[in-house]
């Protein structure tokens, strides 16, 4: 095992949950590739003789680097209500496993990811659990996230919406 | 009248009927009735089961043996497609001891097996295999009169499939009166129609289904302020000279209502921003009045009563905006509580890449992570949040406790020019809001408890 690619995926992934904990967002596009390709595709129940339950015809998230920025700057425009007043919001994530990519300047890692979310005095809080499959590139020195996909656990979510990125 | 009611309306009289009907009359409603347990119950008993409801699109069951489950609000229905391409629909429960059919959201089945004593049912819900039926059963069990229960009511327009409850419901057509003019434009403006992209998003919001239903028929006024930031982003055009009012909001019969943005020159890209490869077959199948109203429209947004809504917009997160048709279903789960079940679908002679691109501009647009959705799913747990309290549910509206619909009342009149049908009222205005009211009310307080026993149901 690559003990230094294990920790050093592991610190960008913790760091990336911090600036989207914080609200962070344009730190966030920094971690970014410009040629990410970012997907939450969405799960259904469906028979094992059906094959796979993950639905990629339609998405939760189906972005790009611009896309993904777009979303982002509304964010902090004044009438994104939904960003103010702010949520409280944790991305826990955990079962970190980081794979040498194919070149020395690329790597994989897969890990769970649960997002909890509370708003304003609403009792309940927002919840998504789902696991990632990230790729990163060396970029200029630094590790980029080049691709995510979640795939989130349920088929029906329980989070009012997802202001949030996964 | 209440008092041949099966559910508990333990508290509701006559008199805060007839205070809630005092207010309509003035354009008010009062806030209580939103999000009150009891009128919930009444809803449940008096409107969903009688009413045409939104089950699938016939895209989504393609071959022989093609099924997908939906609810109608609390009835688990299945719908499979037989060999003679007819799609059926029955209560997606056993008929033995009532287990919960097919767990599955879609797939292809030869039969539906219950695994809990291993019952078997065919596309046509027939019972075809009874597990040791041979030598457990005799003559006491028929066969035939064991078959799936089938959906008192199936019906379809242009691809759209709905279901009813009720046996003796007026025909779907009918039930949709007017508004079938305008599915045409959003549904049968090419010789192939729509088709669904991939399956419905759900999820769960804070809600209440007339307010949700309400937002997307009745109230474009509030796009101004909720989806301000989608404006200033570009993700939601803005033309020069556009103004949402410029355009009509038409109240048609049974609370459906259609609400069209239209510019009053042909825009740069016309037919909301569809492939130009498109639009012929646009002129050929509408007629040259709904061609030229789809031509000049920026937005389509309405709904069909109690719980399906429509848009077809023009958004885009990348900075070029594409047309796609978003229908979605409000299943109550509660009165605070809704379901969204929403589906996106494009013109099925659309352009591969068009079609990439129009399924994205609506996962940025509407949707759980949708821009727009975002903020509409915001406003609407906020009312929810306010509707608690004891001021908001004083049912003698004591407390000045009433939402406002005065927009336009008494006022605004339909314009004659307009060439659709309906009442259509220029610009912004409350018409279809006090409308849907209208038909909830009159279903709410229709004295149906003896008809509703002589179908025993
Ligand atoms: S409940 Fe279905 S077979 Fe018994
Ligand atoms: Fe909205």
């Amino acid at each position: 095992m690559n003990y230094e690619l294990q920790l050093d995926i592991t610190r960008f992934l913790y760091c990336e949950a911090q600036l989207l904990d914080h609200h962070q967002y344009l730190e966030w596009l920094d971690l970014l590739s410009k040629d990410l390709r970012y997907r939450v595709p969405v799960r259904v129940t469906r028979e094992r003789k059906e094959g796979s339950d993950v639905v990629y015809e339609m998405t939760y998230f189906d972005e790009t680097y611009a896309s993904l920025e777009r979303r982002v700057r509304r964010l902090y425009v004044k009438s994104a209500w939904v960003a103010d007043p702010p949520p409280r919001q944790h991305h826990l994530v955990t079962n970190i496993l980081v794979e040498p990519g194919d070149t020395p300047d690329t790597c994989r890692a897969s890990s769970v990811v649960l997002v909890l979310r509370s708003r304003g005095s609403v009792e309940e809080l927002d919840r998504i659990v789902g696991e990632r499959e990230d790729t990163f590139r060396r970029e200029e020195g630094q590790w980029k996230l080049l691709s995510r996909d979640v795939r989130v656990d349920e088929a029906v979510l329980h989070a009012i919406n997802l202001s949030m990125f996964l | 009248m209440l008092s041949d009611c099966k559910g508990a309306t333990a508290t509701i009289t006559e008199d805060h009927f007839r205070k809630i009907r005092e207010a309509m009359d003035q354009a008010l409603l009062p806030q209580w009735v939103l999000t009150d347990p009891e009128i919930y119950a009444l809803e449940h008993e008096k409107i969903f089961p009688r009413t045409w409801q939104f089950l699938a699109h016939e895209s989504e069951l393609k071959n022989p043996g093609d099924f997908v489950t939906r609810w109608m609000v609390d009835d688990p229905v299945l719908l499979v497609k037989g060999e003679d391409g007819v799609i059926r629909a029955f209560l997606n429960s056993c008929t033995h001891r009532g287990t919960y059919l097919c767990a599955a959201d879609s797939g292809n089945r030869r039969t539906f097996t219950c695994p809990y004593h291993g019952w078997t049912f065919n596309w046509h819900g027939d019972l075809v295999g009874v597990a040791l039926g041979n030598t457990l059963y005799g003559a006491e069990l028929d066969r035939s009169a064991m078959g799936l229960r089938p959906l008192p009511r199936l019906e379809s327009v242009y691809g759209m499939i709905f279901g009813n409850l009720d046996p003796h419901a007026m025909s779907l057509r009918e039930y949709l009166g007017d508004m079938l003019w305008y599915f045409e434009i959003l549904l049968k403006r090419t010789a192939e129609g729509m088709e669904v992209i991939g399956v419905p998003h759900r999820w769960v919001v804070e809600a209440n289904w007339k307010l949700t239903y309400e937002n997307f028929t009745g109230d474009p006024y509030h796009v101004q302020s909720t989806h301000r930031s989608t404006v200033e982003l570009g993700i939601t055009p803005h033309r020069a000279g556009e103004d949402g009012r410029m355009g009509h909001q038409i109240v048609l019969t049974h609370g459906h209502g259609v609400n069209i943005t239209q510019l009053t020159y042909v825009p740069p890209h016309p037919y909301q921003h569809t492939p130009e490869s498109l639009w012929p077959l646009f002129e050929q199948s509408l007629s040259p009045v709904q061609a030229r109203l789809l031509k000049h429209a920026s937005v389509l947004v309405g709904g069909v009563f109690p719980t399906l809504s429509f848009v077809s917009p023009q958004h885009g997160t990348e900075g070029e905006v594409f047309n796609y048709l978003n229908f979605r279903v409000w299943r109550p789960l509660g009165p605070y509580k809704v379901e969204i079940w929403s589906w996106c679908l494009i013109d099925k002679e659309a352009p591969s890449d068009y079609k990439q691109q129009a399924y994205r501009a609506y996962v940025g647009s509407f949707g759980p992570s949708g821009t727009l959705e975002q903020d509409d799913t915001e406003m609407w747990s906020r009312v929810v949040q306010a509707s608690r309290g004891h001021m908001v549910r004083n049912k003698n509206l004591a407390y000045n406790n009433f939402a406002n619909y005065l927009m336009g009342y008494g006022r605004v009149e339909p314009d004659p020019t307009f060439p659709g049908p309906g009442q259509a009222y220029p610009g912004f205005v409350d018409a279809v809001s006090r409308s849907i009211h209208q038909y909830w009310f009159e279903l709410l307080t229709a004295d149906n408890a003896a008809e509703v026993m002589s179908h025993e149901l």
